[in-house]
């Protein structure tokens, strides 16, 4: 049993070299098919190995990858309480987002690439859940970023995908440049990268080395989770397909950084300092995020900005210690997150490759399955009580309550605050899309919606809806499966929890009303300057733009004419032409005459001669 | 008889200057290829006198050596004088600059 660890993200990896190697020759559905089905028998294992991750868990090493004096770093598998449900949910969404791209990329002519690169995430995304060791989880985290990079700028012949892709990348390697920087301070200072052992060794560093390690994860996890202040690649990566959107940056690879915080929580918590950095950095992006989404006109920009907001909490549970709570609210966000936005796909082809909400409207007369499916995954959303989403976000919050002071109290308002804006957004979403009158313009034809596009939001809203079973309140099944590696969160006082649940109620009660009253039937009114200031994430793209990038061509040019041009071509064109001139003053000498160069000869011999008379007789 | 060292340098110094004057100055080949010959046996004067003076036969199987070579010397220089005579009619060195690889 245990041998077959490894194959749950080999399996991705066989089917991405199957395609890559046969895609075209085979006929045309089979790439979709190899990529789904290799995924859909990783799910498979993964489900057969679930009960062995108890306690303990289990290890796999494969071989040694890097070996030196008293370091080493095994390529080996982690299957664990916390890797183990991560990797079951990974590989069970990619599953079924798989089969929906089957339909999604049917007619595309570069499907052999996509699928290529789509399985090809799903190993690397693997790699990251079931690393042993930071070195192969570094791997993994290296790969999903440039399998994103490559199938944002999947259809590259539009620059702006490719512009798009190029500054998702971009962005997140400055994240993972502050991982690396965090994994080889660790390395030298504990000797090993193992995440058991790291966690193991964890107390025996000082407090300020705790501290600064702490800091770069969580500017390392920013990158890939798109908090602040590396969050603005994620609207951008909008630009690829939507299947792409659904799996890389909703449902998984945004959710690495959080994961990796979990996953190294027992450091985390070593610094208090470090950890509250990191719940602040989560619930002030958690409200950013929320408020950006609130006045975004495009479907899919309005799902990423929520992403990062749903992130956001993630990144406060961890913050906090609570790695149940966090890794409950990943699961869950996954399955309705990435159930949104294949629906979202769906609307996109109904409206005819339309993406402004403000031009939709009136989907739900002609549409019903697809209606009821989008409020399923907008209520979990939303967190309207006794869905997946309404559970797993209030264990965050109950964390944060029970946490006590005023910091944390505050953090808690940003996250009730961001609770209600959530609630309108999505509802507003849901207004414009599917309620009153259809606003499309006419000459819209509408793609058709093949079943395979359909078949997986149902598994998706029935996890969405029930997976607050989960794990429900008072000593839910992860948080006593998560008990060998997280401890359990602090019993609150059951009046603290009903209150709680009250008033995330009433927040998503009142998110609907305020949406029911702005945004139903009603045309949307022309959009004022601060509604523009937030729809364009506070100005954030046009300050880095003004901050870092402007400054940094500036600088490059500077480079380009005054260091290259001037100096270096400068100085080798001079020195070329001072030796081509004094050559050619030389070569005036050997003019042939044989008379002068014999007097030359002569005047030199002279000249010997003189010099060693001279050294004869004043030695 | 015992010629001292010094008049013997002094001698070959004079021939040497003689044939460094000849070998500079004149514009006939010939006599420049005869002032070399003529410095040639100066510096073998020079080493036979060095070799007698401090008794010792390197110098004069030098001069022996120096003498083969300069025979040798003569031959080819001579030759190819004879060549340059047929061809261009004449042995001045200031026309002959066809050296110069133009």
């Amino acid at each position: 049993m245990e041998a077959a660890l490894p194959l749950i993200p080999l399996l991705p990896l066989l089917g991405s070299a199957l395609i890559l190697l046969l895609g075209r020759r085979l006929p045309p559905a089979a790439p979709g098919l190899i990529a789904t089905a290799t995924v859909a028998a990783s799910a498979a294992v993964c489900l057969a190995l679930f009960p062995l991750s108890a306690g303990e868990g289990i290890r796999a090493r494969l071989f040694v990858w890097i070996a030196a004096e008293g370091f080493a770093a095994p390529f080996g598998l982690l299957f664990d309480p916390l890797s183990a449900p991560m990797a079951l949910m990974v590989t069970a969404v990619s599953a079924l987002i798989h089969l929906y791209a089957t339909g999604y990329m049917r007619e595309d002519p570069s499907r052999v690439r996509f699928f290529v690169l789509f399985n090809l995430f799903v190993f690397a995304m693997l790699l990251i859940v079931l690393a042993d060791n930071l070195a192969i989880l570094f791997v993994g985290w290296e790969g999903v970023g440039f399998c994103s990079y490559a199938l944002i700028g999947f259809w590259y012949r539009e620059p702006k995908n490719a512009a798009a892709g190029q500054k998702a990348f971009l962005v997140t390697r400055v994240g993972d440049v502050f991982l690396l920087i965090a994994m080889l301070w660790l390395a030298s200072d504990l000797g090993t990268l193992g995440i058991r052992e790291i966690n193991g060794a964890a107390p025996a560093l000082p407090p300020d080395t705790a501290t600064a390690i702490g800091v770069l994860l969580l500017l390392g996890a920013a990158g890939k989770s798109a908090q602040l202040p590396l969050m603005t690649w994620l609207p951008d990566a909008m630009a690829g397909p939507t299947p792409v959107s659904a799996l890389i940056h909703a449902a998984t690879m945004v959710t690495a950084g959080a994961y990796l915080l979990c996953r190294l929580n027992p450091l985390l918590l070593q610094s208090p300092a470090a950890a509250a950095a990191v719940a602040a950095i989560g619930a002030l992006t958690a409200l950013y995020a929320a408020l950006s989404a609130l006045f975004q006109r495009e479907i899919k920009r309005v799902l990423a900005y929520s992403t990062m907001s749903q992130v956001g909490y993630m990144l406060l549970g961890a913050g906090l210690g609570a790695v149940g709570a966090a890794l409950f609210h990943l699961i869950v966000h996954a399955f309705f997150k990435a159930l949104l936005f294949m629906a979202a796909g769906c609307v996109i082809h109904l409206f005819g490759g339309e993406n402004d909400i403000t031009r939709m409207g009136g989907l739900k007369k002609t549409k019903r399955a697809l209606f009821w499916l989008f409020v399923a995954g907008v209520l979990c959303l939303a967190g309207a009580p006794l869905t997946g989403g309404f559970f797993s976000k209030d264990a965050i919050l109950l964390a944060a309550l029970s946490r006590g002071g005023w910091f944390f109290a505050l953090l808690f308002g940003l996250g009730i605050a961001t609770a209600l804006l959530t609630a309108v957004y999505s509802f507003r979403l849901l207004y414009l899309v599917f309620l009153g009158e259809r606003r499309a313009s006419p000459d819209a034809h509408p793609h058709s919606v093949p079943r395979a596009m359909t078949v997986p939001l149902w598994p998706l809203a029935a996890l969405g809806l029930f997976g607050g079973l989960m794990n429900l309140p008072g000593g839910g099944l992860l948080d006593g499966w998560l008990l060998p590696l997280a401890a359990p969160p602090e019993p609150a006082s059951h009046a603290a929890e009903w209150a709680l649940a009250a008033a995330a109620a009433l927040m998503v009660l009142a998110g609907w009303a305020l949406a029911q009253r702005r945004y139903r039937g009603a045309a949307p009114a022309p959009e004022t300057g601060a509604a523009r200031a937030f729809r364009s994430g506070l100005f954030a793209d046009e300050l880095y733009q003004r901050a870092l990038v402007r400054p940094f061509k500036a600088f490059s040019r500077f480079c380009r004419r005054v260091v290259d041009g001037r100096v270096i071509d400068g100085g080798l064109e001079g020195g070329a032409r001072l030796l081509a001139s004094s050559g050619g003053w030389l070569s005036r000498l050997s003019n042939g005459s044989v008379s002068r160069y014999r007097l030359a000869l002569g005047l030199g011999l002279l000249g010997m001669l003189g010099w060693m008379m001279v050294s004869v007789l004043w030695p | 008889m015992n010629v001292p060292l010094e008049h013997a340098l002094l001698l070959a110094t004079a021939v040497f200057g003689i044939g460094l004057s000849c070998a500079l100055i004149r514009r006939e080949l010939l006599f420049v290829l005869l002032g070399v010959e003529i410095m040639l046996c100066a510096a073998g004067l020079a080493l036979v006198a060095g070799s007698a003076a401090w008794r010792q036969p390197d110098g004069q199987v030098f001069w022996m050596l120096l003498l083969a070579i300069a025979a040798a010397e003569v031959a080819v220089g001579l030759s190819l004088l004879l060549h340059l005579h047929r061809r261009r009619r004449t042995g001045d060195v200031d026309e002959l600059r066809s050296l110069r690889g133009e």
